[in-house]
């Protein structure tokens, strides 16, 4: 608890205490006690109820208003109400009888303790409520940052300049014996770069662009690699349809390739999935990797920046995760509507 | 004659050079190579003069194919990155050409290689290359004497133990012998995982299981797979600090 909650805390035992206090010297001169002696013996009963008072705050926590049945509700604070008058009674007795006096009306005293009981509650759960919204607000707040951020970081690795290098290195080998697939590479090029810059700009778009995206991508890189790269792309209609923050998979299949099948002797296929189940969507890259390949340990780049646009959209909804046996390399998103 | 190697894991990137290279009548190619290992045995089989080298390739980049030749040809990197360079000159390469290059640059590579065949002192670039890896070391290459090549990703080494002059590698129940010594190799990898227990280990500290004392101030490392090191009293200071 910090030390502003502890203060809270204390205020609020002192003026229950000073409410029970007041009230119930009231009903003791009433019943023809002096003043001064009706407040003297007010005051143990009337703290012990403060602290009552200030417990059943953790009841109130533990019966949220949103989530629990108004029987179950009335039930226990009505339960609890009668038990704390009842102490407060039995205190108010066992003392008033140490100091040779007897209270007359012991009703009016049990009835001042439901109420105030009462009110105690009904404050409580203010500030509950109260604290609750705030740090909804700080979450959503968090979550904006997080967006941005992200977002940021994803547009300054969108270019991984050494794919543009190696492929204008493709197009100068290729003007000299085949300028017919020269010509074509620079426009696979030029396509796969217009589709970056346009999608990169718009907030969400749906899976199949993404997609197409990923497959200009690859063909691309398939000019580089020849028989070590196959594709498979097998997305289903309800999954094409959905929509996602654009270039989130790019650079999950851009490392498919530079990380995965570029160290492998003999490469292999990038293979990607997806499909909607349960109102999910599940997305799965998977590649070939080499396990003995020479990269730090932890994930790199591209999947923290994923990770972090994914829970910045979702809210923390989304989940990714990654998975290496056996010379397989996965990334797997799940993604709620 | 000048006798050439072209090494690149992309074949258009090897048709470019070759293309290039036929220009010249000067110039033969006695091998092309899609990976390191092909390379570190083309240049075994052929002892060529001169060698085209991309350094991002799978399995053994470019650098630690140099670290395995036991030849000293003159060698250009070809690579689209640029960062290497100054690590490039450092292993005495002759040059260093950023995909893509001009034909007018390839002929400048040409013109600097005739230059050097003539003085023919050539710097043997495979221990230069052994020293200036990245550090910490993520793994290392082993040739045998048939000129088998192991790469062991440190992770998977268990220790390692000093033999005259060269060291023997345990990983995963097998050695392997390298030409190196030991404090060459501990300058090389992660202090914070691997420690000098004793003059002749080194030991990778995430195989210990614990440390037994058997006489007074004389300790053995019992490592997971039950093998028992020896821990000498420098050492145990050094294991104590990490631990």
């Amino acid at each position: 608890m910090t030390l502003e909650r502890v203060r809270v805390a204390l205020y609020a035992v002192a003026a229950v205490s000073g409410v029970a206090l007041v009230s119930s010297a009231f009903l003791l001169t009433r019943q023809g006690i002096a003043a001064t002696t009706a407040i003297a013996a007010a005051v143990p009963p009337s703290l012990l109820f403060g602290f009552i008072g200030f417990a059943s705050r953790f009841s109130c926590r533990a019966l949220p208003l949103r989530t629990t049945g108004f029987t179950r509700l009335a039930v226990a604070h009505l339960g609890a109400a009668v038990v704390a008058s009842g102490l407060w009674l039995l205190a108010w007795q066992r003392w008033l009888s140490l100091l040779g006096e007897t209270a007359a009306d012991t009703t009016m005293i049990l009835g001042v303790g439901v109420l105030l009981y009462a009110a105690m509650i009904a404050v409580h759960y203010l500030v509950l409520e109260v604290e609750a919204s705030r740090r909804a607000e700080e979450a959503a707040l968090r979550y904006q940052l997080l967006a941005r951020e992200a977002e940021l970081k994803a547009f300054k690795a969108q270019i991984d300049p050494h794919f543009l290098f190696n492929s204008l290195n493709a197009v100068a080998a290729l003007c000299g014996s085949r300028p017919g697939d020269a010509r074509e590479m620079t426009q696979l090029l030029a396509n796969f770069f217009r589709q970056t810059l346009r999608l990169g700009a718009l907030d969400r778009i749906t899976l199949a662009q993404e997609i197409e995206l990923a497959s200009r991508y690859l063909a691309i890189e398939k000019v580089r690699f020849g028989a070590r790269l196959d594709m498979h792309i097998d997305v289903d209609d309800a999954a094409a349809a959905r929509s996602v923050p654009p270039l989130l998979l790019q650079p999950l299949i851009e490392n498919a390739v530079r990380h995965g099948i570029a160290s492998t002797l003999d490469g292999g296929v990038v293979d990607v999935r997806a499909r909607v189940d349960g109102g999910l969507l599940r997305i799965r890259i998977e590649n070939p990797a080499d396990p003995d390949r020479d990269v730090a340990r932890g994930e790199g780049i591209g999947i923290q920046n994923a990770r972090g646009r994914l829970a910045a959209i979702s809210g923390g909804r989304a989940a990714l995760t990654t998975t290496e046996d056996a010379g397989v390399y996965r990334v797997e998103i799940e993604l709620p509507a | 004659m000048i006798r050439c190697v072209i090494v690149d894991d992309e074949p258009l990137a090897r048709q470019l050079v070759r293309e290039y290279l036929a220009m010249d009548e000067e110039l033969e190619i006695v091998a092309e190579c899609a990976n390191g290992f092909e390379a570190v045995k083309a240049v075994s089989a052929h002892d060529p003069d001169l060698l085209f080298l991309d350094i991002q390739m799978p399995k053994l980049d470019g650098f630690e194919v140099l670290s395995l030749l036991d030849r000293s040809p003159m060698v250009v990197f070809v690579t689209a990155y640029d960062e290497y360079a100054l690590r490039a000159f450092e292993v005495h390469a002759l040059d260093y050409l950023l995909k893509p290059f001009s034909e007018e640059r390839f002929r400048a590579v040409l013109e600097r290689v005739r230059q050097q065949m003539l003085l023919r002192d050539r710097v043997p670039v495979g221990p230069m290359a052994a020293k200036l890896r990245t550090k910490p070391l993520q793994r290392i290459v082993v040739r045998d004497e048939n000129g088998a090549i192991d790469v062991v990703p440190v992770s998977r080494v268990d220790y390692v133990e000093a033999d005259d002059d060269a060291i023997v590698i345990a990983t995963a129940g097998r050695k392997l012998r390298k030409q190196q010594t030991l404090g060459d190799l501990a300058s090389e990898l992660d202090p914070d995982r691997f420690v000098r227990i004793h003059r002749s280990y080194l030991l990778n500290i995430e195989r210990l299981e614990k440390l037994e004392l058997y006489a007074k101030d004389s300790r053995v490392a019992l490592l997971r797979d039950g093998t028992k090191l020896p821990v000498s009293r420098a050492g145990y200071v050094r294991l104590k600090e990490l631990l």
